[in-house]
């Protein structure tokens, strides 16, 4: 009498060798053989995905390798390449979609600029490209300046903030940065205060142009950024007015980012971002690691509560974005019809 | 720029059509862009690449042989799987079985797989008369389940095992790239083992005739022998297709077949 593991391995053998590459077949196993298919799968190259109701789901081909899933980007979004870095979490605004949940309540909760200073010797070792600098409001900080010269001195950098603060001491500090390594990102929403004021607070507008202005005044390349709630998404008549008016103010046209509201933080609203639908852009916070920016004051999106070292924290965020395009992968390509 | 080279394969599996896919993209953007057309028998293959539907065929060695024959050698062979340059028959029986030795099978019931399988068919009965035993020395169970494709599917090999499994036969012929599928006997070491090992020759090549001009296939070949192991998308082509490296090929591992076919009067084309 044949052995049922020698049957096995036949069914194993005839079934998964008459399947496409990515399709999977089911194998009836008895208790213990489990094993058996493992082996099997392992010597042949093929992905053993589950048992699942007594017989053994095999995959037929080798699941692709993080790299070969990272290749699928362009190299400037892979995981790993953008760093980010949340100086603070205090703000002078309190903006109703919010992400980070950053007010003038809430805990500054910086890292300060040693760890900074770390972390972008760290990131330069780790193949990061590019780091952002967002909060809360960097410009609370007056050692920004320190900050921000730790980070040029490695990478391009850009810098987040409402651009309301740039007078006295702050505005010496925007003036000792760097014009050729940094980028400040000044958010505004609108062509006119009324959208803006709306969620960011009476006047916030008028002083957000004005940073605009001195940004450029002092020679800095500057990228404006709106946030849009989604039901106020803009008309392309309201975006084609909003781009002529930055055009005016000296804002180049790849430097005008039209961006919809996250469903994080303060807004109750807006696109769902989660784990497994977000590419990572690796995030680092006084609490810890997160996957990606939107995601800084949400636990799902805690990687570790550690922020060094940098390096492994970018390595498992890339394993796991890699598994879950695996898993995406393989749902599309078996969610049966009918 | 020239006209895609046409290459024909058989779709022995569904996975035939990913794996040629990944090839034409390979190819695509090069001096040496190729498209592919599938068939459904190595037969319509090289009646296609005789009647020059296709340029070039990527053929079993019995299809090389029988496209060497109906030609009268106007034909040349382009390139083979690193794997194609090793492969052999082995022939396996029940864990604890006497056979020793290829001779031992005198007296005994050897099942085959399809006729126009080289490994599991043509090449064991050629290997059987150089051992001196004729077909009345051994009893043969022919399991003809995949017919027309050369024996690419497995399925008359693990049949033929099965046969064995089931006591049908005391000896099964199969290719070793079937006997590597199952584990070899290191999965089923209580029910299989391998008792003789033929020695290597060739299996599969890309064929293209005489007519085809070097100008068209040269800079095809070329490119082809660059498909590297190290690039992870081309890695996952070669994966499929069942090698690591595409080479020369080498027609004295063609010499065996040629013999066996003459030797069983297997016509020139069916």
């Amino acid at each position: 009498m044949v052995s049922s593991a020698s049957r096995l391995v036949l069914d194993l053998v005839a079934r998964v060798g008459a399947l496409a590459d990515g399709e999977t077949a089911q194998v009836p196993v008895l208790p213990g053989e489990e094993q058996v298919v493992a082996e099997w799968c392992s010597r042949t190259g093929n992905d053993f995905v589950e048992v699942r109701a007594g017989s053994a789901v095999v995959r037929r081909g080798r699941p692709p390798g993080t790299d070969e899933v990272l290749a699928e980007l362009p190299p400037e979004r892979r995981p790993g390449a953008r760093l980010w870095l949340y100086t603070n979490f205090d703000c002078n605004l309190a903006c109703d979609y919010c992400c980070s949940r950053s007010s003038p309540q809430a805990a500054r909760r910086a890292l300060g600029v040693e760890a900074i200073r770390r972390l972008v010797q760290d990131a330069a070792e780790a193949r990061v490209s590019e780091v952002f600098l967002t909060g809360g409001e960097p410009f609370l900080l007056l050692d920004l300046d320190e900050i921000v010269a730790a980070c040029t001195a490695y990478f391009p950098t850009t810098l987040l903030t409402n651009g309301m603060l740039f007078r006295g001491p702050r505005l010496d500090m925007l003036r000792r940065m760097s014009r050729d390594r940094l980028v400040p990102q000044i958010s505004l929403d609108s062509a006119t205060p009324e959208r803006h004021d709306r969620h960011r607070g009476r006047g916030t507008w008028q002083r957000a142009v004005a940073g605009i202005r001195t940004a450029l005044d002092e020679g800095f390349r500057v990228r404006v950024a709106a946030t849009i709630p989604g039901d106020e998404m803009t008309s392309a008549e309201e975006e084609t007015v909003f781009h002529v008016f930055l055009d005016d103010l000296g804002v180049l046209r790849a430097d005008q980012i039209i961006r919809p509201v996250a469903q994080r933080g303060f807004a109750e609203t807006g696109v769902a971002l989660t784990v497994e639908t977000l590419v990572p852009e690796i995030t680092v916070t006084a609490d810890g690691t997160y996957w990606h920016p939107v995601g800084a004051a949400h636990l799902d999106q805690l990687v570790t509560r550690e922020i060094f070292p940098l390096d492994a924290a970018i390595e498992d965020v890339r394993r796991q974005f890699a598994d879950h395009q695996r898993t995406m992968l393989g749902a599309a390509r078996h969610f049966p019809c009918a | 720029m020239a006209e895609p080279l046409l290459v024909g394969a058989v779709a022995y599996t569904p996975n035939v059509v990913p794996i040629w896919e990944g090839i034409r993209e390979y190819f695509a953007g090069t001096e040496a862009e190729m498209d592919f057309v599938l068939f459904s028998n190595y037969g319509r293959q090289v009646d296609a690449l005789i009647d020059g539907t296709i340029d070039v065929a990527w053929n079993t060695n019995l299809a090389w042989v029988r496209t060497v024959l109906q030609t009268e050698g106007a034909c040349r062979a382009l390139a083979m799987r690193d794997t194609d340059l090793t492969f052999a028959t082995v022939f396996v029986a029940r864990a604890g079985s006497s056979l020793r030795d290829i001779g031992d099978l005198a007296g005994r019931r050897l099942a085959l797989g399809s006729r126009d399988s080289a490994q599991a068919a043509i090449l064991p009965v050629h290997f059987l008369h150089q051992a001196g035993l004729g077909e009345d020395d051994v009893e043969l169970l022919r399991i003809d389940s995949d017919l027309g494709k050369h024996g690419d599917t497995g399925r008359s090999e693990l049949d033929a095992i099965r046969a064995v499994l089931d006591e049908q036969a005391d000896a099964a012929a199969i290719g070793v790239t079937t006997w590597e599928a199952i584990g070899r006997d290191e999965l089923m070491p209580d029910a299989l083992t391998e008792f003789w090992r033929s020695p290597m020759y060739c299996h599969c090549n890309f064929t293209a005739l005489d007519a085809l001009p070097a100008e068209r296939s040269d800079p095809w070949v070329d490119h082809l022998l660059r498909m590297s192991w190290d690039d992870p998308e081309q890695r996952r082509i070669l994966e499929m297709e069942g090698l690591r490296r595409w080479m020369r090929p080498n027609l004295d591992g063609y010499a065996s077949l040629f013999e066996a076919v003459k030797q069983q009067e297997i016509p020139a084309r069916w």
